[in-house]
């Protein structure tokens, strides 16, 4: 977990590169690249970028995933750089740029070109293609094509960190079980396990987020609400981080997510595990768990910043962006800013795994469809905005039918295009079961043309099949 | 370097450090000895790094070690540096070259913190891992995290074998062909707008959380059902009060405070909810509720006027005796001012329950007590004051003199006419300004008496200047006759003791600012005797100029 080497250090300046390189490519969106207000913009950024080149000697400015990295040290940013991040990773992923490498001292009129050849190629049918092209004449700096580089060394070690990452969720779990337990027996439970589970699935967030994002496809209806708690915290960290949450926060929200439902243990087994709909009564005593989730957590571990926050999400997680939801308030409540996230991820987690309220879980594809129509009622419609980018319109678990007539399960949701994921084909294009192999949607063929693209998507669960099977 | 030199540089660094961690507890940062103690480590450090890049520690339970060797070893439970890594699963920790003296600070604070605390949620990783070292690796093993052993491979073999017996992939691809295709995916694309509102509710997110959880815990105060839950709500209440205090925010703890009173005075709020609200204001007066408020009062942090009187105001007599043990505890004077200022508050509600506090055995206490009951100003606190007149230690019999002259019933005149006589001066002195304080005619007679007494006109300067001081509060014919038949006083022997009695007489006279003392006092202006001249001098300027 922690420890991995990190560079961030090195570059304190890199924050402030990424975003004046943002700065200038706004601005010139607006004017013409030897407009005054571009060329001072460029100034400022030649002031800041030059030093670091000369000194490094060759700098690669890269996106992997949704960050940057600065030769191999990832780019940490404050909160107020958040836009002008997002706004470059998307205009990056737009032109399928993946790298930009500086080697010489830059000079105004390379960035000037470096802006008409950006500015041109986001209408171009092949826009990595014509910016290549058009910077091909400019020695000081090229670039690169997205994701090769990350993705290849990522292939490398996917096998380790796979393991890792199932070590992580599954002692998340455990520990979840054994939190349950106590608090059932009335034992005193140590918050600094907890934390440090936590930390551990802040860092796989932060390194490997759909790798940890496809464990929570993974749904066990005997150990439901041990799992669904996990799954909830990876999914309101990955969220959280995708939001530009601080590790601290982040680990704050997965904390609190973790003791969302807390409040369920006191729901009589009887009432929980009904096969059948609520009665009135029954229906009425779920609706307490909110209010027996707050005196959990309350009485669990006092009163301090991180009891407080939990025991607000523990009371609003089914409240609703509307306040449709539940409990009623008799004053007026503004949901508390994790009540929102934790909601959306407990909503999604919920739909998609057999649960009490539904026996039948929901295609992943169809919960986002679902969502989506919830989205401005229940749910708050810019973090369900943020929520589907991260998980992709097609989630992991979703069992695909491809146009070549490949059958298979989504494995890995697209960091680039939302709606080209890798595929792992458990069918092939005959109607024949396969040993399962993984093909990435966003593969073309020469002549430009994807590969393979999804025509229909299909329930896995309506065919039983089990995506532990294929997904572990 | 040879081998044996990186060894001995390592233990020297381990060493550094069980020397900082000792050093940085005992020191505060504005200790030239904390700095001392950075300086040296870092000397260490840069020692090792002149040579290497990289210092590896391996730790075991007990040992650390460094390239195979043993640098460290310790068997005992306490101030064990192997052992206080290990339990939180270090297993590894690297420092690198560029490993700065900021980083050094930082990583010697997180060896300092006393993590058995219990209300400490970080041990050593947690903090490592939020500090975000850049010249700093650590490895840990998390087995410790799990609460079953071998849990993963257990749950996925679980998980896999509830495979249904054959699933139905085939008939899956079959149905894929009369399925529907999917349209064009919807990709929500976000704006900048979206981007700014959710830097703005991130930014709105840091305020603090206990308001918004005051709320919900009066939601389920309407919402509870039965006593148990009412009981909940109560104890929930209590802590957040408790929690405020010690957090130094008074305003948070009187916010609470004013909502618990205007919902216990709502009628809709079900009349079991609202008494139940009752046990917070009887809470506010626990010992340790008080005690929490006496440490935040000595903190020094500056507590507004207004909010102190206001949260005074919400507290129950139960807590005068938890305020009077603080107040002989307290060391600012700020602070016991606060309490000196609730207890007057609260006295008037339980005169005879801060009363007790006379018995307390602490002298400054009593004198304290008795200083409140004065303020009240209540007269039926005299009969509890008269015992402090023979109280063991002086202090306190003349600030119970004082409070009985400041109260002034009838019943405080035999023990004040006694006290007239008392063998201690001040005593004698504090009785006379007590009386004066009272200001009546039956106060005037007994200074009179006391003054017209044979042995008075022997006593020490001093005294009787304080009485006629006192006497010439009243000011009329009596005194003003009084005063000049003792100026007019002529003796053949003693002379010297009678100009001191005459000066004294002058002084009343000044005091008294009537002109018509004037030719009187005039004529001794060039007395031959000095004290009495002096003493002329004064009491004419004070007459003619008022001063």
């Amino acid at each position: 977990m922690a420890g991995k080497e990190n560079r961030e250090g090195v570059f304190t300046e890199a924050k402030d590169i990424v975003n004046q390189l943002a700065v200038i490519i706004r601005t010139a969106a607006i004017h013409d690249p030897g407009n005054i207000a571009v060329t001072t913009a460029i100034d400022k950024f030649i002031a800041v970028v030059n030093p670091l080149i000369l000194s490094e000697r060759e700098l690669l400015l890269e996106l992997g995933g949704e960050f940057f990295y600065f030769n191999e040290a990832r780019i940490r940013y404050p909160l107020e750089y958040l836009p002008n991040f997002d706004f470059l990773v998307r205009e990056f992923k737009k032109r399928g740029l993946g790298s930009i490498i500086f080697r010489d001292a830059l000079e105004s009129e390379d960035m000037q070109g470096f802006l008409r050849a950006f500015i041109t190629s986001a209408s171009s049918l092949e826009p990595f293609e014509t910016l290549a092209e058009e910077l091909s004449d400019v020695g000081s700096l090229s670039v690169g094509r997205l994701r090769k580089i990350r993705e290849e060394k990522k292939e490398e070690g996917a096998s380790n960190v796979r393991q890792m990452i199932k070590k992580s969720y599954f002692n998340a779990v455990s520990y979840t079980r054994g939190v349950i337990s106590k608090i059932k027996s009335g034992e005193k439970l140590n918050i600094k396990k907890a934390k440090r589970v936590v930390e551990s699935m802040v860092d796989l967030i932060l390194e490997e987020e759909q790798m940890l994002l496809g464990m929570t496809s993974i749904k066990d209806y005997d150990e439901y609400t041990y799992h669904h708690s996990v799954n909830v915290s990876i999914l309101s960290v990955a969220l959280g981080q995708r939001l530009g949450l601080s590790k601290r926060a982040l680990t704050e929200l997965g904390l609190v997510a973790l003791f969302h439902d807390i409040g369920k243990i006191e729901i009589p087994n009887e009432v929980l595990n009904k096969p059948t709909g609520f009665t009135d009564d029954e229906w009425h005593i779920v609706q307490k768990h909110p209010f027996w989730g707050v005196r959990a957590i309350l009485k669990m571990k006092g009163i301090d910043a991180t009891a407080a926050r939990a025991a607000i999400v523990a009371f609003e997680h089914h409240m609703y962006h509307d306040l449709s939801g539940y409990p009623k308030t008799r004053e007026p409540l503004e949901l508390d800013f994790f009540s929102k996230i934790i909601s959306l991820a407990d909503q999604y987690d919920g739909m998609t795994s057999a649960r009490v309220y539904s026996r039948i879980p929901m295609p992943p594809d169809r919960a986002l469809s679902l969502m989506m129509e919830r989205a401005g009622t229940q749910l708050n419609p810019i973090l369900f905005k943020f929520f589907i980018n991260m998980v992709g319109v097609f989630p992991v678990g979703t069992l695909v039918m491809l146009d070549t007539k490949e059958m298979g399960l989504v494995y890995q949701s697209g960091a680039i295009f939302l709606d080209r994921p890798k595929v792992m084909v458990i069918i092939n294009s005959q109607g024949e079961r396969v040993d399962k192999y993984v093909v990435d949607l966003t593969e073309k063929t020469p002549d430009g043309k994807f590969v393979r693209t999804i025509v229909k998507t299909m329930d896995p669960n309506k065919y039983r099949i089990n995506l532990a099977e294929y997904l572990l | 370097m040879e081998l044996l030199d990186d060894i001995k540089a390592a233990r020297e660094i381990i060493q550094a450090l069980i020397k900082a961690k000792k050093t940085f507890r005992l020191y505060p940062e504005t200790n030239p000895m904390y700095a001392k103690t950075i300086e040296d480590t870092n000397v260490k450090f840069r020692s090792f790094f002149d040579y290497r890049d990289e210092l590896t520690f391996k730790i075991k339970q007990n040992e650390i070690f460094c390239d195979s060797e043993q640098i460290y070893s310790s068997l005992q439970r306490e101030d064990n540096l192997a052992l206080f890594f290990f339990k939180d699963g270090l297993r590894e920790i690297t420092f690198k070259k560029g490993f700065s003296v900021k980083e050094l600070e930082d990583f010697l604070k997180i060896l300092t913190v006393d993590y058995d605390r219990e209300v400490l949620d970080d041990d050593v990783v947690t903090l490592l891992w939020e500090r975000d070292f850049q010249n700093l690796k650590y490895v840990v093993d998390e087995a410790f995290l799990t609460e079953e052993e071998d849990y993963e491979s257990e749950a996925i073999r679980e998980i896999k074998e509830k495979a249904p017996e054959a699933d139905e992939l085939t008939r899956a691809y079959e149905d894929s062909f009369k399925e529907e295709t999917v349209t064009d995916a919807v990709i929500v694309p976000l704006t900048d707008k979206d981007l700014h509102t959710v830097v703005k509710e991130i930014e709105k997110d840091a305020q603090d959380k206990t308001g918004k959880l005051i709320t919900i815990i009066f939601e389920m105060l309407y919402q509870a059902e039965n006593k148990s839950e009412y009981e909940d709500v109560v104890h929930f209440l209590n802590s957040l009060i408790e929690y405020s205090i010690t957090h130094g925010e008074l305003e948070a703890a009187l916010n609470i405070l004013k909502k618990t009173k205007e919902v216990s005075a709502n009628r809709s709020v079900a009349e079991e909810a609202r008494k139940s609200l009752n046990l917070v204001f009887s809470f506010l007066g626990f010992e340790s509720t008080v005690k929490l408020l006496g440490e935040l009062l000595d903190s020094g942090l500056e507590i507004n006027e207004k909010t102190w009187n206001d949260y005074v105001a919400f507290l129950d007599k139960n807590a005068i005796q938890p305020f009077i043990t603080i107040l002989g505890e307290l060391k600012s004077i700020p602070a016991r001012k606060n309490v000196i200022s609730a207890l007057i508050s609260l006295g008037r509600k339980d005169m005879p329950g801060l009363a007790k506090g006379l018995a307390d055995s602490r002298w400054y206490v009593v004198r304290n007590i008795i200083y409140i009951l004065g303020k009240i100003g209540d007269k039926a606190a005299v009969e509890h004051l008269l015992k402090t007149v023979n109280h063991s230690d002086i202090r306190v019999r003349k600030e119970g003199i004082k409070a009985l002259g400041e109260l002034g019933a009838p019943g405080v005149f035999p023990v004040l006419r006694e006290c007239l006589n008392d063998p201690e001066l001040q005593i004698r002195t504090a009785a006379a300004r007590a009386l004066g304080n009272i200001h009546s005619t039956t106060a005037k007679s007994l200074i009179l008496q006391k003054m017209t007494s044979a042995t008075f006109a022997k006593t020490e300067f001093a005294e009787k200047k304080e009485f006629y001081e006192v006497l010439s509060r009243w000011k009329d014919g009596d005194v003003m006759e009084f005063l000049t038949r003792a100026f007019k006083k002529k003796t053949f022997f003693k002379r010297a003791l009678n100009d001191e009695n005459r000066a004294c007489a002058a002084y009343g006279l000044g005091l008294l600012g009537s002109k018509e003392a004037l030719p009187l006092l005039n004529k001794e202006k060039d007395s031959k005797n000095k004290l009495l001249r002096e003493y002329v001098y004064s009491a004419v300027k004070r007459i003619e100029y008022g001063r």
